[in-house]
């Protein structure tokens, strides 16, 4: 039983090796894994190293300012950058459509801008290759080259007969093929075994590391059993070769595509314009704090005054100015964050709509996973949004406790009179040690293991699906 | 007990009838032949034999155990050669025979091969070369080799002298023999008359899927009468 089934696939390995053109295309594949590996991997381990050092550049830029007005430094703001996670240098995921750098100053949350300075064209658009992509898109290509004529082959050459009738069955026939073809589906996945390694030596989360073998491995799976499905029920090579190839182009090129596009039609996300616009004079509303005296703040006057029993505001004991600009940053931020979050919620519902289509796809299926388990997915995006603002919030708070703390409120009043009054103005730099260092982390792997749970399910009832329907051809083979 | 019983057996391929109450025994150590022209029936009653194709009426027995109930058993008592001998093209006549054969489950070192290609007299210094350069002669000459190789008590060879030159013709029929003679049960699919009278004990003529004759050996000749079978096989031709 075992004997057969092994002598068949390696068998079926020897005619590989043997056939130039399998082992041209084993030979072209085996080439293009591997640079496009390197070419990834030095990329992000580039952006990387570079994101962390601007990151630091950023800080001490922030530290080293001299003596001034608190204000000012709230004005003056701060960099942030998303450094890439490790398993970024396997799928780079969203990295590079999205920004991976943002500025934070008060009063405002900006939009993430892109971080890389790098002239795309030197490369003729070559860094688009991931390594992620070469396994999603061509792999199946190189399986579908090689694994078409599995049984279709023995039957066009006459030998599917003389092969049953040395006793073996079926379905035996059909395992040891499918066999053959995981066999080489495994040793493809060899170059992303090792990236793995490379990348928990650079600190990637281990069984992170290894689900994104694990759902590559179940991926190529798939593909085998779907290309061994064809090969066993069709009367020719050409009819096997032209049916895996139209299913290829619709489950690599066309579903994504309609995946995104009915996800952009079953959500709509407003144009920024427009969502910038309305929350605007939201914000108008609450006021950016500068004008202590605006209307807004009465009741807030009214309180503090009440609460230390003064008449003044130059008697309270806190500067009246910086209380202010610590009302008005939580009540903008708190718009602020609602507009984010609603924006983030269309976003997040998007991809789940597109994410479905793995039923209908498993290379939108094994993309989605391999892009949540490499922390490179749209969430994880969204979690650097979010990390941002807490940093942005937390300095910019931090800046004005020390403005209503430190600063008393006459001088801060009187500080334009003249140049002495002016100085006593500006607070030590010791101060700007409010600023919290930024070292952007993917979730952990926890959360991006149950992020990857349902593409996974996905390939699995892809697997299985095809298992059962093969099974039943395996049964009924005619010769 | 019989080693093949074909008893009143009917098959259909795409719907059209194409064997009608075929009938045969064959005891251990018989050769059989069947004779007809093309299209006949001959392939499919190997075929049928070996559970390829299911009867709609009638039985086939190997060993005396229906077919339908046990396929591989019927497999494995059998080692049948196909019509055109089917070997691959990328591997040489040991990788072959080796890879058929361990299918099987036989192994087999190079000198049981070698003993059996210098029994079919396949040039020694073309067993390593792959099949691709063979002629059909040679590649006939690999595939008889298999089946005497497979060490199975049956053996359907399905006009296993095609291609083959009249010497090698007279080899094989001297090798059938001795088969024979070994207690090898042998159903032999042919059209070639004169060879057929010669290495058969009892011939079968098949004509669009009917057995309309049969002929014996007579037990104090060593071949059945040529001209008798002639005659039969031409009148039904030309009918
Ligand atoms: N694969 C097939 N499918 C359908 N009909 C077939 C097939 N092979 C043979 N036949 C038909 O079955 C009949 C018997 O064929 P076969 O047994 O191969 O004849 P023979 O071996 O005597 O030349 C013929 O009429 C032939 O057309
Ligand atoms: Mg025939």
């Amino acid at each position: 039983m075992m004997g057969q089934l092994t002598t068949i696939a390696r068998a079926e390995w020897r005619l590989w090796l043997r056939s130039r053109l399998a082992f041209g295309a084993l030979l072209i594949f085996a080439l293009l894994l591997t640079s496009t590996s390197v070419v990834t991997a030095l990329r992000m381990s580039e952006a990387h190293h570079g994101r962390t050092e601007q990151q630091a550049g950023a800080e001490a830029t922030f530290l080293s300012q001299p003596d001034r007005h608190p204000h000012r430094m709230v004005h003056y703001g701060h960099y942030v950058f998303r450094a890439p996670p490790p398993l970024s240098m396997l799928d780079p995921g969203v990295d590079s459509v999205t920004g991976q750098s943002m500025f934070l100053e008060g009063h405002r949350q900006n939009t993430a801008m892109f971080a890389d300075v790098r002239a795309s064209a030197e490369l003729g658009g070559f860094e688009d290759l991931t390594t992620a992509l070469v396994y999603q898109l061509f792999l199946p290509l190189l399986l579908i080259a090689i694994g078409h004529g599995l049984i279709v082959r023995e039957r066009e050459e006459n030998t599917l007969v003389p092969l049953l009738a040395q006793g073996v069955t079926g379905m035996q026939l059909y395992a040891a093929k499918w066999v053959a073809l995981a066999g080489a589906s495994l040793a493809l996945l060899l170059p992303l075994a090792v990236m793995c390694a490379v990348a928990i030596g650079r600190g990637a989360a281990p069984l992170a590391s290894a689900g994104v073998v694990g759902i590559y491995t179940a991926y190529l799976l798939v593909w085998c059993s779907l290309i061994l499905l064809v090969s066993s029920t069709v009367r020719s090579r050409s009819l096997a070769l032209g049916i895996l190839t139209l299913l290829w182009l619709g489950t690599a090129l066309i579903v994504p595509r309609i995946a995104v596009e009915s996800a952009s039609s079953a959500i709509p996300v407003p144009g920024k314009l427009q969502t910038d616009l309305n929350m605007q004079a939201e914000l108008r509303e609450v006021g950016d704090g500068h004008d202590a005296s605006a209307p807004g703040f009465q009741q807030l006057q009214a309180n503090l005054l009440a609460q230390y029993d003064v008449t003044r505001l130059e008697d309270l004991p806190v500067n009246f100015r910086g209380v202010v600009s610590q009302a008005a940053e939580a009540d903008l931020t708190e718009v602020m964050n609602r507009h984010a979050e609603e924006r983030m919620a269309l976003e997040a519902g998007q991809a789940r709509v597109a994410a479905s289509f793995g039923w209908l796809s498993p290379v939108v299926a094994v993309a989605a996973g391999s892009r949540a388990l490499s922390g490179t997915d749209l969430a994880t995006h969204h979690r650097f949004l979010r990390e941002a603002e807490v940093v942005r919030f937390d300095f910019v708070q931090g800046l004005n406790r020390v403005h209503a703390e430190q600063l008393p409120y006459s001088d801060d009043i009187n500080r334009n009179i003249d140049a002495e009054a002016a100085k006593r103005t500006r607070m030590s730099a010791e101060n700007w040690k409010v600023l919290d260092a930024f070292s952007f982390r993917p979730a952990a792997t926890s959360e991006r293991l149950s992020r990857a749970n349902t593409p996974a399910a996905m390939l699995f009832a892809w697997l299985a699906m095809l298992t059962a329907i093969g099974a039943l051809a395996a049964r009924r083979m005619q010769p | 007990m019989p080693m093949l019983i074909a008893k009143e057996l009917s098959v259909e391929r795409s719907s059209q009838q194409v064997l009608k109450d075929v009938s045969l025994q064959l005891e251990q150590g018989e050769i059989h032949a069947l004779l007809g022209g093309n299209g006949a029936g001959k392939s499919t009653t190997l075929l049928t034999f070996l559970g390829f194709l299911t009867p709609v009426s009638g039985s086939v027995h190997v060993q005396g155990r229906d077919v339908s109930e046990d396929v591989g058993a019927a497999r494995r008592a059998i080692a049948y050669l196909p019509e055109g001998a089917t070997l691959y093209a990328h591997l040489n006549a040991y990788e072959n025979l080796r890879y058929f054969l361990s299918l099987a489950g036989t192994d087999t070192d190079r000198q049981v091969l070698d003993v059996a290609l210098d029994r079919v007299a396949l040039q020694a210094e073309a067993r390593e070369m792959r099949m691709q350069t063979y002629s059909k002669g040679m590649r006939q000459k690999v595939a008889i080799a298999m089946a005497i190789l497979r060490e199975a008590p049956i053996l359907l060879l399905d006009e296993p002298t095609s291609g083959l030159d009249p010497a090698a013709i007279d080899d094989f029929n001297r090798l059938v023999r001795d088969l024979a003679e070994g207690g090898r049960t042998i159903l032999l699919v042919t059209h070639d008359v004169y060879g057929a009278c010669h290495v058969a004990d009892r011939i079968h003529l098949l004509h669009r899927g009917e057995l309309v004759g049969t002929f014996d050996r007579p037990s104090d000749m060593d071949r059945i009468d040529t001209e008798a079978v002639h005659a039969a096989f031409a009148t039904h031709a030309a009918a």
